[in-house]
């Protein structure tokens, strides 16, 4: 008797364990900060791709097959993103999602490529990523030396003679700062002032009083939200007007909270759109989706590009390029998807294709407008 | 020279709160010979305490915003210390008669565990202080507009280190606290309580520490679950810097610290800040090992 009890019971074990591999879910991998600086990203990365899964999974999913979402927390740290990157490649993935920050993306980008997994970042703007030649790497963001394009054409555009450049030493803010100080030297814009300051402290009044007396005609910060919204408050407590602009780093409601509504009048940024702003019908639907689940709007775009990221993903598991090889291949060819951030597409090098940054003005009132293209 | 003046202030309001977080760690360090590396998140628990207090309790809508600010920066020192003491029982008093390296890794394991219980509580994204509570005027100072409220911080800092320092010089508990410094055993032997002294300076290093935290909470704003890291590193630079366990030691090397990197960032570049604050304390340090106002370790506290 006990004999058969305990054969029942492997059976109920074996059948267990043996139930899901039979429905042959689809695997797809997100790597993302969920601990550390910039867990907020992460858990915003994270809730945007779960619902766009869940969603996938609720209209019966993609040529039937489920999808499972597996989902490492690489703490925005490199280290820990290898050992997260090692994780996922052995998890049976497809497709990897992520991450936040160039640092962070490249130390999983070669793990990645070992193991013959697609990957698409989608917070990683330095232009080396794929320069590298890697056959399955994708980002859905821009790069860097884009916005430098395009933050140049603005200031020349916005008639600006005296201009400062601040970044934060951050590898990001620094090539946005570089990149931007070449094109305003090829259309003749003088840059007076170049330095850097350093992140996450709180006061910047030494600062601010030196690039006073360098008297600039407009600053532009290059860096992240948290330190321009201290900059903006900090600028109007000296009593200083001087316009200034940022990049799509500083897209992030919080900017507001920091800077307070008054301080904040009058700052600008490029950078791709958050969902809110489009009129699309991808974005309307997404936006009713997240605000029906999380009651609240999307506030980074990094989040967003996430979700881009597993549209693309998506549309080439309904194409049957399931083997990450046909996936690459065919991610290559991809034009025109209709995508939460505007039409999705890749060139040869992985890269996205188009320009899509659109400037960002805050109003009387303390909220980000967009501006008419 | 009105630059000069200017940088001269920005430089002593962020030294001032360096100075306050500076003698926590400075304190512990008399008296256990232990750096105590959770103090830089129970200055965030301050930051974010004070928060919880004023949003939540509409105390700013029974009493006046001074009045609010003045029940909160009691209430924050009081929970502050409290968790400071907690915190001793818990992570180092089990480990006074271990080596001192096992101590050390407790605190940095209670500094982990604190920031990651602030952000599972609170949440990854930054916070922002109401914006009421901020008196948003200046004052005519030598020929510039100085904020109201860095003078308040300046002023503020500098009351609670003499209060400190006159309670350590000038009563019998403090008197207890300096004996303690120079001879654990012997103090015993002369009848002090050396468990409650340690209990005691776990309560006034991470008061003053959680009042700093909200100091910088009202008047910079943004609070997020790693700003202890940056000012913790900073203060700690300020303990060494001034003469680790010697209370004005720590005042001193918190100003000087502060106005180093307001000056280096206004005449040499921002970008080299840090490092030349850094390098003051290495040739600090090769002239006087122990740091500016550091002596034999007799005479500290």
């Amino acid at each position: 008797m006990k004999k058969i009890g305990g054969l029942l019971a492997i059976f109920a074990i074996v059948f267990l364990f043996a139930w899901p591999v039979a429905a042959a879910d689809i695997k797809i991998g997100l790597m993302c900060p969920l601990t550390g600086k910039w867990a907020s990203e992460g858990q915003d990365m994270k809730n945007i791709v779960s619902l766009l899964v869940d969603q996938a999974n609720a209209a019966g999913g993609i040529n039937g097959q489920k999808i499972e979402l597996v989902v490492e927390d690489d703490a925005g740290d490199p280290r820990t993103a290898a050992l997260a990157a090692q994780k996922l490649a052995s998890s049976g993935v497809c497709a990897v999602i992520g991450t936040y920050g160039s640092a962070v993306t490249e130390a999983s980008q070669n793990i990645l490529d070992e193991a013959e997994i697609v990957q698409i970042g989608t917070g990683s703007t330095s232009v080396r990523l794929t320069e590298k030649g890697l056959e399955k790497f994708f980002r859905t963001c821009p790069r860097d030396d884009a916005q430098g394009k395009s933050a140049a054409k603005r200031i020349k555009e916005g008639g600006f003679k005296k201009v400062a450049l601040l970044h934060d030493n951050s590898s990001y803010a620094k090539g946005l700062a570089d990149e931007t100080r070449q094109e305003l030297n090829k259309a003749g814009v003088p840059v007076i002032f170049y330095d850097a300051l350093t992140p996450g402290e709180r006061d910047y009044t030494a600062i601010l009083t030196r690039l006073k007396a360098a008297n600039p005609d407009l600053i532009f910060y290059t860096g992240y939200y948290p330190e321009t919204g201290m900059l903006l408050r900090q600028k109007k407590e000296m009593g200083w007007q001087i316009p200034m602009m940022g990049g799509d780093a500083a897209n992030h409601q919080d900017l507001l909270k920091i800077a307070g509504p008054e301080a904040a009048a009058g700052y600008f940024f490029i950078s791709p759109p958050l969902p809110q702003d489009m009129d699309t019908k991808e974005a309307q639907d997404f936006l009713a989706a997240y605000k029906a689940k999380y009651n609240s709007l999307p506030v980074s775009v990094w989040a967003v590009l996430a979700g881009d990221a597993f549209k693309a993903v998506a549309a080439a598991l309904k194409e049957g390029r399931a083997d990450p090889e046909a996936m690459a291949e065919w991610l290559k060819t991809l034009k025109n998807l209709p995508a939460l951030s505007g039409t999705l597409g890749f060139d040869s090098r992985g890269d996205r294709v188009g320009e899509f940054y659109r400037a960002y003005v805050v109003d009387d009132k303390g909220a980000f407008k967009i501006q008419a293209k | 020279m009105e630059q000069f003046i200017q940088q001269l202030i920005n430089g002593l309001a962020v030294g001032g709160i360096y100075a306050l977080v500076a003698l926590g760690y400075t304190m512990v360090y008399g008296v256990l010979k232990l750096i105590n590396f959770a103090h830089g998140d129970l200055f965030t628990i301050g930051a974010y305490l004070g928060l919880t207090l004023l949003v939540s309790s509409n105390l700013a809508g029974l009493l006046t915003p001074v009045g609010a600010a003045i029940a909160v920066f009691i209430m924050v020192s009081l929970f502050v210390a409290l968790i400071g003491w907690i915190l001793e029982r818990a992570a180092y008093r089990p480990l006074r008669n271990a080596n001192r390296l096992s101590a050390v890794v407790s605190a940095l394991g209670a500094s982990i565990f604190f920031e990651n219980a602030i952000m599972l509580i609170y949440g990854a994204r930054v916070y922002v202080y109401p914006e009421f509570m901020r008196p948003d005027f200046s004052i005519p100072l030598l020929g510039i507009n100085v904020p109201f409220m860095r003078l308040l911080i300046i002023a503020a800092s500098v009351i609670l280190m003499v209060c400190l320092w006159l309670f350590i010089q000038r009563t019998r508990m403090g008197a207890s606290i300096r004996a303690v410094a120079i001879d654990q055993a012997a103090s015993r032997l002369m009848g002090i309580n050396v468990d409650r002294v340690i209990s005691l300076v776990f309560l006034i290093g991470p008061g003053l520490g959680g009042a700093a935290g909200l100091m910088v909470g009202i008047y910079y704003g943004q609070i997020d679950f790693t700003m202890g890291w940056t000012y913790g590193l900073k203060a700690f630079t300020a303990a060494i810097l001034g003469g680790i366990g010697n209370i004005p030691g720590a005042m001193l090397g918190g100003f000087l610290l502060g106005v180093t990197e307001a000056l280096a960032a206004g005449y040499i570049a921002m970008a080299w800040k840090d490092a030349v604050a850094f390098l003051v304390l290495i040739i600090i340090l090769i002239i006087r090992p122990t740091g500016i106002l550091g002596e034999r370790t007799a005479d500290k506290l």
